[in-house]
């Protein structure tokens, strides 16, 4: 079994008196795609603010690469390798796709500070750009400004730029979120494809149990902030405690919707 | 779904229209150049109006430092004044008091004021939004009570009389200087909105809290690029201070601070020569109409308010934006 990449330790966060976070640990192999489900409410979205440094957690350790990032700044754990797409999609509308990747690229080798070059001209990032916009399927509207971009695709280039950064981790917070179901199978093909290419480790918060038992090597179960459950797809739909709390039935793995 | 060959295309601007901009800008900063020679053989008017255009140039500048945190930084600054004024108290200061040449003075302005600006953009990039305009407000206003209080060092309520001007510098000489020095500002703040920098600080305006999770160090670069707002500031008030000969505290006024706002609102945020644009076009207004009729400078605030109100509902990208918009009509 591979190392662990990142390993969550006793994990506790509450906002105003409400534990969100409870005394939650795991951890995560390296390589791995795994998925995170779980009510609404469960804390998903915080466990990822806390990994990336958007929220200090109250107590624990997370633990990336052997190193503690607990309550690191965003932009810290971002150079560790630490890259993140958000629910709802987050990125720089008023720039074009390409200027929104090449920026993503500029800061990832750390070269923000050059006051001289035209960034238009830095061939080698827009090389490295248009790379990254291919392997998404966006280079046609490398000129577009992004905020008008259609739904979907303002969802790729977020991930696009978490790509941009070349994580170790990369987590995906509802990647498919408001898609039409063509939309969403084929990000997930995408986003199944780039774990295999890239071998980065992925993990993705999902409310779709098709999607997440079609392609994650391992679920965990969140509820009320504590890991109920962790286990391969197999294992995750015959728990009885998970059936009960959140799946309510077996999922029918073979349906696709 | 993927195609696999990248296929670089950039044509933002198709090459003829970059050369027509070119040679536009090429004869544009000529006829400035001529300009004072013109006006100075028409009399007193034209000594006059070679005076404002010297002040338009001076403004200008301080209009385009305001707009690189402005326009491009997406900060509100209140209190931009404050490194104008230090700028304009640096030149007054050596040269009266110390006997300063022009050109140490000239080059004291920018760092002191850059100065003044690491130290009042350490605090307020540690605030956004509205908190952080409040901050800005608050430091430039405690600046300007200092200048006030302080009688034997800044002259109080006085002001600094009598700064000495080189014997070279008549009005057309120092309208050239100024020019000069306006012009090498310009190419390097192009250069400035143009590099990774400028990308950087566009990103950071764009989605503060998305450009912090592709790894940006969002208060650095916010404070890097109020530091360099602040020196360019510090140099256009080191210049008004020279033409005026004189520094007095409603340099670093918050009402002096609006100026800028207000240019870089009717000019257009959105591109370098914006602010020049707004300053360029609301001083040469003022001044007309305080020609054409004296009492209408008292309306004057009704009609900035009027021009603004337009401008904000109807151009929100300035007259830079309008004119830009009709020539993309025009061609479709």
């Amino acid at each position: 079994m591979a190392a662990d990449i990142l390993r969550v330790e006793n994990l506790s966060k509450s906002f105003s008196g409400r534990m969100v976070i409870e005394d939650l640990s795991f951890s995560v192999a390296e390589g791995e795609l795994s998925a995170i489900i779980g009510p609404n409410g469960a804390g998903k979205t915080t466990l990822f603010n806390l990994i990336t440094g958007y929220h200090v957690p109250d107590s624990g350790k997370i633990i990336f690469n052997g190193q503690n990032i607990a309550g690191l700044q965003p932009f810290k754990t971002v150079r560790l390798g630490l890259a993140r797409a958000f629910q709802r999609t987050n990125i720089f509308p008023k720039m074009t796709v390409l200027e929104n990747v090449v920026s993503a690229c500029i800061t990832r080798q750390e070269r923000n500070l050059n006051f001289r070059t035209p960034y238009k001209k830095l061939t080698q990032i827009h090389q490295r750009a248009y790379e990254i916009l291919d392997s998404v399927g966006l280079t046609d509207m490398a000129q577009r400004l992004s905020g008008t971009l259609a739904h979907g695709n303002q969802k790729l280039l977020d991930i696009a730029l978490a790509l941009a950064l070349e994580p170790r981790l990369l987590l995906l917070d509802e990647p498919t979120a408001g898609m039409s179901p063509d939309e969403r199978w084929q990000t997930v093909a995408l986003v199944k494809d780039l774990w295999e290419r890239l071998k980065v480790t992925m993990v993705f918060i999902e409310h779709d149990m098709d999607i997440v038992f079609g392609i994650s090597q391992k679920i965990r179960v969140l509820c009320y902030g504590n890991l109920l459950a962790e286990g391969t797809p197999k294992e995750i739909s015959n728990n009885l405690k998970v059936i009960e709390v959140y799946l309510g039935e077996k999922p029918m793995m073979d349906e696709a919707c | 779904m993927l195609n696999k060959k990248p296929t670089p295309e950039i044509k933002i601007h198709q090459p003829e229209t970059k050369t027509r901009h070119r040679v536009a800008s090429a004869l544009l900063i000529v006829m400035c150049f001529i300009l004072p020679f013109v006006l100075a053989h028409m009399g007193r008017t034209g000594v006059y109006w070679i005076w404002v255009t010297t002040e338009i140039i001076i403004m200008s500048l301080f209009a385009m430092s305001l707009n690189l945190i402005l326009g491009f930084g997406g900060m509100v600054s209140f209190g931009h004044a404050a490194f104008f004024g230090v700028g304009a108290y640096t030149v007054a200061l050596l040269m009266k008091k110390a006997g300063a040449p022009l050109f140490l003075a000239l080059t004291a302005a920018p760092l002191m004021a850059g100065l003044a600006a690491v130290i009042i953009g350490w605090f307020c990039v540690r605030l956004t939004g509205l908190y952080f305009s409040i901050l800005t407000l608050a430091f430039g206003q405690l600046l300007y009570m200092v200048a006030f209080q302080w009688y034997t060092f800044t002259g109080g309520d006085d002001g600094l009389h009598g700064v000495p001007r080189p014997d070279f510098l008549n009005p057309t000489n120092f309208y050239l200087f100024c020019l000069v020095i306006f012009l090498i500002c310009v190419w390097l703040m192009r250069m400035l909105v143009n590099s990774s920098f400028g990308l950087t600080i566009r990103t950071i305006r764009e989605n503060m809290d998305r450009a912090k999770f592709i790894g940006i160090n969002v208060r650095f670069y916010q404070w890097l690029n109020f530091i360099i707002a602040g020196a360019f500031a510090g140099l256009a008030g080191g210049l008004f201070a020279q033409l005026n000969r004189f520094a007095q505290t409603e340099f670093l006024h918050w009402s002096r601070s609006a100026e800028p706002i207000l240019a870089c609102l009717v000019g257009g945020m959105y591109s370098l020569m914006g602010p020049t644009v707004g300053s360029a076009f609301l001083m040469c207004l003022r001044i007309i109409l305080q020609q054409a009729h004296k009492g209408l400078v008292e309306y004057w605030a009704i009609i900035l308010g009027l021009i603004l109100l337009v401008m904000v509902l109807f151009a929100p990208g300035g007259l830079i934006g309008l004119v830009q918009k009709i020539i993309k009509k025009k061609n479709d």
